[in-house]
C-alpha cells in the first residue's frame, strides 16, 4: 500500500515525453540515500515499460505502481 | 593515462578504420570552406567549433599513432599524444557537434564530420567518459528487447489508454482496433516513440488511409547511435528488425525521429521489408487519394524545419512540402535549398541530455532562430522529436512567437472524414 511506503522525495514529471522521465528519475534517485524511496509522477504512457526496464538496468527497484487517471505514479527504492 | 588504457583506446580507434574513414583522415586541405557551415560556429564565432578544427583533434591522433612519421618523430609535425586532456577536448568536440552534416555538403572532399566524431565518441566510451545517461538509456532500450514478455503487459496497458483517445477524436471502423498490436501479416509496422503524441495522430492517419498496420512494441529512438556505440546501436536496431521479420510486414515506417529513421534506413542492411518515414507514408496516402486534408485548419503562414537526419542525410525533402501543400496556400521556405538548411542544434544526443545542454543549445542555434523569424511564419512545423523539443526551447528562449507543430499531428488534425 502506498501509505505504508515512506517517500523521501517526489518528482513531478507530468507532461514530459520520453526520454525525459527516465533521465530525471535516473538523476533524481541519486538525490536520496540507498534504501530510501522516491515517488515519480508521469503522464507518459511509455513509462509503463521504460521505468521497469530502467530499474532492471540500473539495479534499482520499483516497489509499487499506481495509476490515477492519466497520471502514473512510481515508487522507486534506491538499491545501488 | 596509463599505457594499457591508451593501447585499448587505440584499438578502438583502429576498429573504426575503413576506406571512407581513411579518406576522411587523409584528405583535409584546410581550405576553410567548412568554416561558416557549422551552426555552432556561425552562432558563437568560436574557432573550436569549425568542422576542420574538430577533424584535426582526431587527425593529429591518427598522425601520432597510425602514421610512420608520428611513430618515428612524434615531436615533429602535427602529431598529438592521447592524454586525459585530449579526452576532455574530444568530449567537447563530439558533444558540441549535432552530426547534422551541413559541413559535409560544403566540403569539396565530402569529409564526414559525424564519422570522425564517431571515433571521438568511441574513445570516450572506452575511457568511461561518455555521458552516462545516454549509455543508461541505450541499456534500458536493450533490456526491453531482451525481456519483451516482462514488459508486454505494461505496454498493452499504456496502449489501451491511448486507444480511447484515438476513437474519441477520429472514429474508426466498428470492430477494428484503433491501435493494432502484434498483428502478423500486417503490411506496415509502425515504430513510434513512447509518447502519446507519437502514437495517437499516427493511428488516426493509418486508420483513415485504410492501412493494414501494427504498432511496434519498441520505441524508435536509438540511444546507442547517440552515444556512438556500434554494438548497442545494432542491438537496439535488431529488436525492431526481428519484430518486423516475425510479423512478416512489408514496410517498417519510422515515426518522426530523425536518428531512428536514418539508422533503420541505412544500418539495417538488406531486409525483406522497405523502410519509410511517416512523412513519406503520409505523402503517399495523399497522392493515392487515401486521405484528404482540410486547408482551413491551420490559418496563417507555415514554415518547415528540415530535420537533418531525415532531409539532408536521408533525402526526404519533397514529401514534406507535398504534405504542406495540402495544409496551406501560404508556405514559407526557410532556405532556397533544403539540403543547406541550418540544423536546429538539438541532435547528436544533446536534447536527450536535457537541462545540462540547454544553455549551449540556445547559444549555438541563433542562426536557426534568425532563419525562422525571417520567414514571418506563425506555424513552425517539423518531423523530428529532437528538432521539435529544441525548436520549442528556442521558441521560449528567443520569443520567436511561433506555434511549433509536428507535421504528422497537423495531418491528423486536418483529416477530412471519409
Amino acid at each position: 500500500m502506498a501509505d505504508a511506503i515512506t517517500v523521501t522525495k517526489v518528482f513531478d514529471l507530468k507532461g514530459l515525453a520520453c526520454p525525459m522521465p527516465v533521465v530525471k528519475v535516473s538523476k533524481g534517485i541519486k538525490e536520496v540515500q540507498v534504501g530510501e524511496v522516491i515517488e515519480a509522477h508521469t503522464t507518459d504512457p511509455g513509462a509503463l515499460t521504460d521505468f521497469p526496464a530502467w530499474a532492471n538496468t540500473s539495479g534499482n527497484k520499483i516497489v509499487k505502481t499506481d495509476q490515477d487517471g492519466d497520471v502514473i505514479k512510481f515508487y522507486i527504492e534506491r538499491v545501488v | 593515462m596509463d599505457e594499457k588504457t591508451r593501447d585499448d583506446l587505440l584499438q578502438l580507434f583502429r576498429s573504426k578504420f575503413n576506406r571512407a574513414m581513411r579518406f576522411y583522415l587523409e584528405s583535409c586541405t584546410r581550405c576553410g570552406t567548412c568554416t561558416d557551415a557549422c551552426h555552432v560556429y556561425a552562432s558563437t564565432g568560436q574557432t573550436k567549433y569549425i568542422a576542420a578544427y574538430r577533424h584535426e583533434l582526431i587527425r593529429r591522433l591518427y598522425k601520432r599513432y597510425f602514421k610512420a612519421r608520428g611513430h618515428l618523430w612524434p615531436s615533429l609535425g602535427e602529431a598529438r599524444e592521447l592524454t586525459d586532456a585530449t579526452i576532455e577536448e574530444l568530449y567537447e568536440a563530439a558533444y558540441s557537434c549535432t552530426g547534422c552534416r551541413r559541413c559535409m555538403v560544403y566540403c569539396p572532399f565530402g569529409i564526414d564530420t559525424q564519422m570522425l566524431m564517431s571515433i571521438a565518441k568511441l574513445l570516450l566510451i572506452g575511457k568511461g567518459a561518455e555521458p552516462e545517461i545516454l549509455t543508461l538509456l541505450a541499456d534500458t532500450s536493450i533490456e526491453k528487447g531482451k525481456s519483451m514478455e516482462l514488459f508486454k503487459e505494461g505496454f498493452l496497458t499504456g496502449i489501451k489508454r491511448l486507444e480511447a483517445e484515438v476513437v474519441k477524436q477520429w472514429q474508426t471502423e466498428a470492430g477494428e482496433a484503433a491501435i493494432p498490436v502484434d498483428v502478423e501479416g500486417a503490411d506496415l509496422l509502425y515504430v513510434a516513440l513512447a509518447g502519446a503524441h507519437s502514437i495517437i495522430p499516427a493511428a488516426a492517419v493509418f486508420n483513415a488511409a485504410g492501412e493494414k498496420w501494427t504498432l511496434s512494441f519498441f520505441e524508435a529512438v536509438n540511444f546507442g547511435a547517440f552515444v556512438g556505440d556500434p554494438s548497442k546501436t545494432k542491438l537496439i536496431l535488431d529488436r525492431i528488425v526481428n519484430e518486423a521479420k516475425r510479423l512478416k510486414v512489408k514496410e517498417v515506417c519510422v515515426c518522426e525521429c530523425g536518428t531512428a529513421y536514418r539508422v533503420m534506413k541505412y544500418l539495417s542492411g538488406s531486409q525483406p521489408f522497405k523502410v519509410t518515414s511517416i512523412t513519406e507514408a503520409h505523402a503517399r496516402y495523399l497522392k493515392e487519394g487515401r486521405i484528404r486534408l482540410d486547408k482551413t485548419k491551420f490559418p496563417g503562414p507555415i514554415t518547415y524545419h528540415d530535420p537533418c537526419q531525415i532531409a539532408r542525410n536521408a533525402g526526404v525533402i519533397d514529401e514534406a512540402r507535398y504534405i504542406i501543400g495540402h495544409l496551406t496556400d501560404d508556405f514559407r521556405e526557410m532556405t532556397t535549398d533544403a539540403r543547406y538548411n541550418w540544423c536546429c542544434g538539438g541532435g547528436g544526443g544533446l536534447v536527450a541530455l536535457g537541462d545540462e545542454t540547454l544553455d549551449f543549445r540556445m547559444k549555438s542555434s541563433r542562426v536557426k532562430v534568425d532563419q525562422v523569424k525571417a520567414t514571418g511564419a506563425t506555424i513552425l512545423s517539423t518531423a523530428c522529436e529532437n528538432c521539435h523539443t529544441q525548436l520549442s526551447n528556442l521558441n521560449d528562449h528567443y520569443k520567436m512567437e511561433v506555434d511549433v507543430q509536428f507535421l504528422s499531428s497537423m495531418v491528423a488534425r486536418a483529416l477530412v472524414p471519409a
